[in-house]
C-alpha cells in the first residue's frame, strides 16, 4: 500500500487537477448531452425520456439539408484558407525573412485578431461589410460610382468563411513557422550549393518535413470548426435566413432561441460523432501513431 | 528566500487590512434595522431595460405596505431589490430559466403576457386567482383578464397595456396635398373603415413613386407580436383555447404572406428590412424617410432617450405630434373593423418564493392608479384599471389619450407555451418572402413543414 502510495503521489499531485478539469468540462459535458439528445427537455427543464423521438425530427427537419451543406461549404473552404494560408504566412515569415525580428513582427501582426475579442474582430467586419455607404467595401464601391451593396445579405457564406479563415491562419503560422525553424540548416545549405531552385525546397525539403504539423493543423482546426459558431453568430447570425446557419449554430439556436434542449443536444451529439468518425479515419489514414514518433530528420 | 517570503507576507496582510477598510460601509446598513428592531424581509423585482418604473413604483408600493404593517404592529418591513435586465427578450427568458434553477430567481418578474404559457407549464410561477378578487383589481377593463389566463387560472398581475399603433408622417402628406382637416381626419376614417390597407399600401406607393419619402412603410426588423396581428386582421385565428392548440390557419396566414409580399415587391419596405438595427429603423422614422412606420405607443418614450433626430437629436412628445399621427392597424376590407394588438406587462411570481403573502399584497398596492398613471405617462404605455385611466396626470397626457380608444380594437397573443416556436417559424416566412427567396405559397408549405415538425400534436391545422 505505501509503495502504491509513494508511487502514484507525485503523479498524481502534478495531473490530478488537469484530470479534474478535463473530467468537469470536457468529458461531462459530453456525457450530459448523450443523455440530454434522448429526452424531450424543453423551456420546463423536465428530464422527460423520448427515445428516438428527437433524432427522427432532426431526419425530417425542412432546413436539415440546407443546413449540413452550409456545414461542409463553411468546414471546407475555411479549413482551405486556413492550412494553406497559413502555411504561406509561415513560409513567408520563417524562410523568406530569415531575420527573426522582423519575421517575429510580422507574425505578431497575424496574431492581433486571435488575441482580440471576438465582438471586437467581428465588429470590425461588419463595419467591413456594412450595408451602408459607410461601409469600407462600400466606400471603395463609391470611388467607382457604384451604389452601395448588402454584403451580408446578398453574400453571407463568403462573409463568414473570410472572417474565420483569416483569424483561423494565424494558429497555422504559428506551428508551421516552429516546424519551419526545427528543419536543420545544413539541408538548405546543401540545396543551395547544388543550386535548388526556391520552388524545389519549399517542394522537396520543407513541406516533407511539415508532414506531422500539416496533419495536426488540418485535424485540429477541422475539429474546431466543425463546432465552432461564435464568429457566425456575432457575424450573420445564421442569416438571412438559414442561408449561413451551420449545425454547431443550429444546434445553439434550437436550445437556447427556443429553448428546445433535448433537440438540441441531439444535434450536438451528431456533431460529436462525425468529430469522432473523422478523427478515427484521420488517424488511420495519416498514420498519426508512427508520426507521434521521434522526428526523422534528426 | 526568507526575505522574499516575509515582503510577500506582509504586502498580503497589508492588501487584505485595506480592503476590509473599503469594505466597512456594507455593515452599516445592517445597523439600521436594528434600530427599529423588526424584522427586514427583501423582496426581488426584475424587469427589462429601459422601462425601470415597473421596479420603482414596486418600491413605493413597499413604502406603502410597510405603514400598513406598522399598523398592524407587526415586526416586519419590506425592502424591493430592483433589478434591470438590459438584453433581448430571449436572453432576459433564459436568465431567469437558468436563476430559477440555481433558485437566484427574483420573487417577482415581470414579463410580457406571452410568457405565461411556458412559466406555467414549468412550474416557474404561482397563479394569481385571488388578485382578481382584490379591490384593486376590481375595475381592470374586462378583456385584459384574458392575456393572463391560461389553463383556467390568472398567472399575473396586470401591470400595463399598451396600443400599437401605425405612425404616419404629417409631413408627407402635407407634401401630398392633405389638408390640415383631412391628416387629422385619418385616424377616423380607419376606425369606420373607409381606409383599408390597400389604401394604405397605395398612399405609400403614391409618396414613394413622387420621392417624398425613401420607404413608404417600416415595420419591426426582428420577430415580435405585430405581425400576428394580420392573420387575426384576415379573419384568421392563431390559438385553439379549448383543445389548448396553437392553429396554423392556412387561409389567414396565406394572406398574411402575401400582404409582406406585396411591399416588399413594390418596395415600400428597405430591402434588408429584417437584418436591420432598432436604432437604424427609428432613424429612418424620427427622420422622415418613411411614410408608415407599425410601431407602438412606448416608441414616444424611445425617441425622448436617445439622439434618433439628425438636427434636433431627441425629440419630444409636442415635436413627434406635431410631425405624426397614429392610426389603428386599417382592417383588411373595406367597412369591416380596424385592428391592433396589446402586449399586456405583467408581474408573475416565482414559485419559490418564500414570501408569497407579502409579495401578493405588494401586487395589490402597486396597481394603485397614481402609480400606474406616473408610469404610463413616463413612459408612454396605457393603465390596466378604469381608475387608474381616470386618474388626472394620466387625463392630462394628450398623446395617450388620443389612443386610449385603441383598447376596444385590440387583440392579444395566445398565452401557450409553443407559440415562441410558431412565431420565430412565421417570422422566417415573412422574411423569405421579403428577400424574394419564397413565394407566399412556397413559404407557406414550408411553414406547415416547419410547424409539424417543431410544434407536433400541440398544432392544429385550418384548411
Amino acid at each position: 500500500m505505501g509503495s502504491v502510495l509513494k508511487k502514484w503521489k507525485l503523479p498524481a499531485i502534478m495531473l490530478g487537477p488537469f484530470i479534474v478539469l478535463i473530467f468537469l468540462f470536457f468529458f461531462l459535458p459530453v456525457v450530459l448531452i448523450a443523455i440530454l439528445a434522448f429526452t424531450s427537455m424543453d423551456s420546463a427543464m423536465r428530464w422527460d425520456f423520448n427515445g428516438l423521438a428527437n433524432f427522427q425530427k432532426l431526419v425530417t427537419d425542412p432546413n436539415i439539408l440546407l443546413i449540413v451543406k452550409n456545414t461542409v461549404i463553411y468546414v471546407g473552404f475555411t479549413l482551405l484558407i486556413n492550412v494553406f494560408f497559413g502555411l504561406v504566412l509561415g513560409i513567408l515569415t520563417t524562410y523568406f525573412i530569415q531575420k527573426e525580428s522582423v519575421g517575429l513582427f510580422f507574425r505578431t501582426i497575424w496574431m492581433l485578431p486571435r488575441i482580440s475579442p471576438p465582438v471586437v474582430y467581428v465588429l470590425l467586419w461588419l463595419w467591413f461589410f456594412d450595408p451602408s455607404e459607410y461601409g469600407v467595401l462600400n466606400s471603395l464601391r463609391a470611388i467607382f460610382h457604384m451604389p452601395p451593396k448588402e454584403w451580408l445579405t446578398t453574400h453571407p457564406m463568403v462573409a463568414v468563411i473570410l472572417a474565420n479563415g483569416l483569424i483561423g491562419a494565424s494558429f497555422g503560422m504559428i506551428i508551421f513557422s516552429s516546424a519551419i525553424k526545427s528543419i536543420p540548416k545544413d539541408l538548405f545549405y546543401a540545396a543551395n550549393v547544388d543550386g535548388a531552385s526556391q520552388w524545389s525546397i519549399i517542394k522537396d525539403i520543407i513541406i516533407p518535413a511539415m508532414r506531422w504539423p500539416l496533419m495536426f493543423v488540418t485535424l485540429w482546426q477541422f475539429l474546431s470548426l466543425l463546432t465552432s459558431y461564435e464568429y457566425i453568430l456575432l457575424l450573420t447570425n445564421g442569416g438571412p435566413l438559414f442561408e449561413s446557419e451551420v449545425l454547431a449554430l443550429y444546434s445553439y439556436h434550437k436550445a437556447f432561441r427556443n429553448f428546445e434542449f433535448g433537440y438540441g443536444s441531439a444535434i450536438s451529439l451528431v456533431l460529436v460523432l462525425i468529430a469522432l468518425i473523422f478523427s478515427f479515419i484521420m488517424w488511420k489514414l495519416f498514420g498519426m501513431k508512427k508520426m507521434m514518433g521521434s522526428s526523422r530528420i534528426e | 528566500m526568507k526575505k522574499i517570503t516575509a515582503s510577500v507576507l506582509s504586502t498580503f496582510i497589508l492588501a487584505m487590512g485595506i480592503l476590509s477598510g473599503c469594505g466597512k460601509t456594507d455593515q452599516s446598513v445592517g445597523s439600521e434595522s436594528n434600530e427599529d428592531k423588526s424584522k427586514v424581509v427583501t423582496i426581488e423585482a426584475q424587469t427589462a431595460a429601459p422601462e425601470i418604473t415597473r421596479v420603482e413604483n414596486l418600491e413605493k408600493a413597499a413604502e406603502k405596505l410597510n405603514e400598513e404593517l406598522k399598523q398592524q404592529g407587526k415586526d416586519i418591513r419590506v425592502k424591493v431589490k430592483t433589478n434591470l435586465f438590459e438584453g433581448s427578450w430571449e436572453e432576459y427568458a433564459k436568465q431567469f430559466m437558468l436563476a430559477f434553477k440555481a433558485k437566484k430567481e427574483p420573487d417577482i418578474y415581470a414579463t410580457g403576457h406571452e410568457n405565461i404559457g411556458w412559466l406555467a407549464d414549468g412550474n416557474y410561477i404561482l397563479p394569481l386567482d385571488e388578485l382578481k378578487k382584490s379591490k384593486e383589481y376590481s375595475d381592470v377593463f374586462s378583456t385584459l383578464w384574458d392575456s393572463v389566463t391560461y389553463k383556467g387560472h390568472i398567472w399575473g398581475a396586470l401591470q400595463d397595456t399598451e396600443a400599437r399603433p401605425v405612425f404616419y408622417n404629417k409631413d408627407v402628406l402635407r407634401k401630398l396635398g392633405w389638408s390640415e382637416e383631412q391628416i387629422n381626419n385619418l385616424p377616423e376614417k380607419v376606425k369606420n373603415g373607409e381606409f383599408t390597407l390597400d389604401d394604405m399600401t397605395k398612399l405609400a406607393e403614391e409618396a414613394e413613386a413622387k420621392g417624398l419619402v425613401q420607404f413608404g412603410i417600416i415595420h419591426r426588423p426582428v420577430d415580435g407580436s405585430d405581425f400576428h396581428v394580420m392573420v387575426y386582421n384576415f379573419g384568421g385565428k392563431l390559438y385553439d383555447p379549448e383543445e389548448n392548440k396553437i392553429v396554423l390557419d392556412k387561409k389567414a396566414v396565406e394572406k398574411q404572406l402575401n400582404y409582406y409580399y406585396e411591399i416588399a415587391q413594390k418596395k415600400l419596405i428597405p430591402g434588408n428590412l429584417t437584418q436591420m438595427e432598432w436604432s437604424s429603423i427609428h432613424k429612418a422614422v424620427v427622420n422622415g424617410k418613411a411614410l408608415f412606420y407599425y410601431g407602438g405607443i412606448w416608441n414616444v418614450f424611445n425617441w425622448s432617450q436617445d439622439n434618433f433626430h439628425e438636427k434636433l437629436g431627441k425629440v419630444d412628445e409636442k415635436w413627434i405630434n406635431e410631425h405624426f399621427g397614429m392610426m389603428l392597424i386599417p382592417a383588411a376590407e373595406k367597412g369591416g373593423k380596424p385592428i391592433t394588438l396589446s402586449h399586456p406587462f405583467v408581474y408573475t411570481v416565482s414559485s419559490q418564493t418564500e414570501h408569497l403573502e407579502l409579495v401578493k399584497r405588494l401586487l395589490e398596492l402597486v396597481a394603485n392608479p397614481a402609480l400606474q398613471a406616473e408610469h404610463d405617462v413616463k413612459t408612454f404605455h396605457l393603465p390596466v384599471t378604469k381608475s387608474a385611466a381616470e386618474h388626472p396626470d394620466f387625463k392630462a397626457n394628450e398623446t395617450l389619450g388620443n389612443v386610449t380608444y385603441m383598447l376596444e380594437y385590440t387583440t392579444f397573443l395566445p398565452n401557450h407555451e409553443g407559440f415562441p416556436k410558431y412565431s420565430k417559424a412565421v417570422f422566417d416566412a415573412i422574411q423569405a418572402v421579403e428577400l424574394g427567396k419564397k413565394t407566399p405559397k412556397e413559404a407557406l408549405k414550408d411553414l406547415e413543414v416547419q410547424l409539424k415538425n417543431d410544434l407536433g400534436d400541440q398544432l392544429k391545422i385550418v384548411e
